[in-house]
């Protein structure tokens, strides 16, 4: 007999559910790596840069809070052969992105190294 | 319940008018398309990082000019392949929505010639640094 259905399965040899769970995991990660070196400006530049390591861990976390929802729809997906495209999350992960590039580039150009 | 239909599998008329119509193409489409845009994210990532890390870890190397000229550049190029990569996501997710040919990507060239000049001004940076 087969396991208790957690996490269902959906029988795509190709594991796409898997593989986009684990890219979605990979990307929280380098998440948390660029927001790992925002840490040090800290002294430098006190709470405006501590703000922003805080808005993208705060994005990394609420990514992997919604990893499984994400991974039950995809499998849904593949089992009705039918799956809308996960359009918000992909922006927000676009918007924060293009933010934290934005304050990067104010804090190179306005905030001098002191 | 039908397999496609133009609104999507109950999608909100807002996520329906911005993919603009069509009919839901095969979900492992739909799952590879999102891979590579996260593919692309990471590697908007990877130059906001590296840019700040120049401006940050390079300040005892670096003349100050080369300093912020670099980490600009890479935090710019971040930012472009950034943004881009949504809308590179939503053209091809429109693109087999209509089964029209996938649209070129942009983004990459832009990556090609950022990361070449880049390593560019760094290359005249060193060589001016050495006479």
């Amino acid at each position: 007999m087969p396991l208790q259905n957690n996490p269902p399965t959906h029988g795509d040899p190709g594991l796409q559910p898997e593989r986009t769970d684990l890219a979605w995991g990979r990307t929280t990660l380098s998440m948390v790596v660029a927001a790992a070196i925002f840490l040090r400006w800290l002294p430098h530049h006190g709470w405006f840069v501590g703000t922003l390591i805080a808005a993208a861990v705060v994005t990394a976390l609420a990514i992997n809070l919604t990893r499984k929802r994400r991974f039950h729809r995809a499998i849904h997906g593949i089992q009705q052969e039918n799956m809308a495209p996960n359009i918000a999350s992909t922006a927000a992960v676009a918007v924060s992105v293009v933010i934290l590039a934005v304050l990067g580039i104010f804090t190179v150009l306005f905030l001098p190294l002191t | 319940m039908t397999a496609t239909n133009s609104q999507g599998s109950g999608r909100s008329g807002f996520s329906a008018r911005i993919l603009g119509g069509g009919t839901e193409p095969d979900p492992r489409f739909t799952l590879a398309n999102e891979r590579t845009f996260l593919a692309w994210i990471r590697t908007s990532l990877a130059l906001l990082a590296g840019g700040v890390a120049v401006e940050a870890f390079m300040a005892d190397l670096f003349a100050p000019e080369l300093r912020r000229t670099i980490a600009v550049l890479l935090l710019v190029l971040a930012l472009v392949i950034g943004g881009g990569s949504f809308f590179r996501w939503l053209n091809v997710e429109r693109a087999m929505r209509h089964k029209t040919p996938l649209p070129l990507p942009w983004i990459a060239p832009v990556l090609a010639a950022g990361g070449a000049l880049v390593a560019a001004v760094m290359v005249i940076f060193v060589l001016v640094r050495a006479t």
